[in-house]
């Protein structure tokens, strides 16, 4: 075997040796995650306590601020794949209503009066 | 030197030369993404925002089960801790009143041990380690269950199959159970108001105590203080290692206060700090406690 293709196949080795290192053994460490980062159940639920908290409180403009920290998606989105998520796991119908009752008040949202329009 | 002298050290070379240049790509250019990450994760301001919100949900829905199960995934070591530091910290930084209630009163009823009782036999909440992995043209590690808390999931409704390949997710039960919190009563009386010389208060305070008709003390209810040019809102509760109805309220000797609940109850005005003697030589100024029933 010619010491080219030996050379060849360290290389490799040591790549994969790095590979293994730098996404197993060692990855880059996040630290400091923001909410749009958290999993599915964890965002549908954190959409569940805002509309619980929108339900009491009645401010739709404090509720819109709170889904903010999921990201960039619209508010009203953001409710849709929370409402579809609940639905396809089986979530209480209670807890199913008031996402969606919430979902329809984002629907008449304006956010630039900051109020639902008729 | 000829070519088989040279020995075996090309291979070392090029096993190092992989290894650092894999190293790169994995570290620089193609970094393992973290998705699907659980609250205990996040930044510190973004866990304040979301323990604030479990608080809000809480005082929506008093479901208390389910504000334990939300708490447990931030991971605090001590749950009641974090949010009386909190609702101090908002009502420092002159947050909302409602958020600051509600913090106060969330950690008040977990303080108070009140153990919600399952009303049926779904009402149960489970915490389950949730054991992920999936794999992305760049590499994705979902966090794996390094602990029940860690990897808590949050889960409703009943059992159903494993939503996908990329996220199987136990669906155990958790539903609403109702539990008690602190509920209005009477408006509040004044029961006593005696100063209280105490030589180990570093400076004079009014000393606010609630309790209910039971004589249990009462968190979370709003004390305004007014003096000349100026005014005060502040909660019982949020010292709960005093007590859970205590609150309190530094006084300026020589300024007349006027101190009144919010939730209504008499106005007790002309409130002052008064000397207190210990000994002949050694005076100090002393403090007033208030405390309230509601009858």
């Amino acid at each position: 075997m010619s010491r080219w293709l030996l050379f060849l196949i360290a290389i490799v080795i040591g790549a994969a040796a790095g590979l293994y290192y730098g996404w197993v053994l060692n990855p880059v460490k996040y630290v400091d995650m923001t909410p749009d980062s958290l999993r599915i159940d964890y965002k549908t639920d954190y959409v569940l306590m805002v509309a619980e908290a929108y339900h009491a409180e009645g401010d739709l403009a404090v509720a819109v601020r709170r889904l903010a920290v999921l990201g960039d998606t619209p508010p009203a989105e953001i409710v849709a794949n929370a409402t579809l998520y609940a639905a396809q796991h089986g979530w209480p119908e209670t807890d199913l209503v008031q996402i969606k009752t919430f979902g329809d008040a984002l629907q008449s949202w304006n956010p630039v009066l900051g109020v639902p329009t008729p | 030197m000829r070519r088989d002298e040279r020995g075996p050290w090309y291979l070392l070379t090029g096993v190092v030369l992989g290894f650092a240049m894999s190293l790169l790509y994995t570290w620089l250019f193609s970094p393992v993404k973290y998705i699907d990450t659980a609250p205990s994760l996040l930044r510190a301001d973004f866990k304040d925002q979301y323990r604030a919100l479990i608080a809000a949900a809480y005082v929506a829905d008093k479901d208390l089960a389910r504000a334990q199960v939300r708490l447990k995934l931030l991971s605090d070591p001590d749950v009641v801790r974090a949010l009386t530091i909190q609702a101090q910290s908002a009502l420092a930084q002159g947050r909302p009143d409602t958020e600051v209630r509600a913090l106060g009163v969330l950690a008040l009823a977990l303080s108070q041990g009140v153990t919600p009782v399952a009303t049926t036999a779904q009402a149960t909440v489970t915490l389950t380690a949730t054991p992920m992995s999936t794999i992305s043209p760049t590499p994705v590690v979902a966090w794996s269950a390094t602990s029940a808390v860690l990897s808590g999931t949050i889960t409703h409704g009943t059992t159903s199959p494993a939503s996908s390949l990329r996220t199987p997710l136990p669906t155990p039960t958790p539903l609403p159970t109702r539990t008690q919190t602190p509920t209005p009563g009477a408006p509040f009386v004044l029961k006593d108001l005696k100063q209280v010389c105490d030589t180990h208060l570093a400076q004079p305070l009014i000393q606010v105590e609630t309790r209910d008709a039971a004589n249990q003390p009462v968190p979370g209810v709003e004390v305004i203080v007014s003096w000349d040019g100026g005014e005060n809102h502040f909660f019982t509760g949020l010292k709960s290692e005093l007590s859970l109805g205590y609150a309190d309220f530094t006084m300026t000797p020589g300024v007349k206060y006027a101190l009144r609940l919010a939730e209504g109850g008499q106005p007790v005005p002309d409130l002052t700090s008064t000397e207190c003697a210990q000994g002949v030589m050694d005076r100090y100024w002393g403090s007033l406690k208030l405390v309230f029933v509601q009858p």
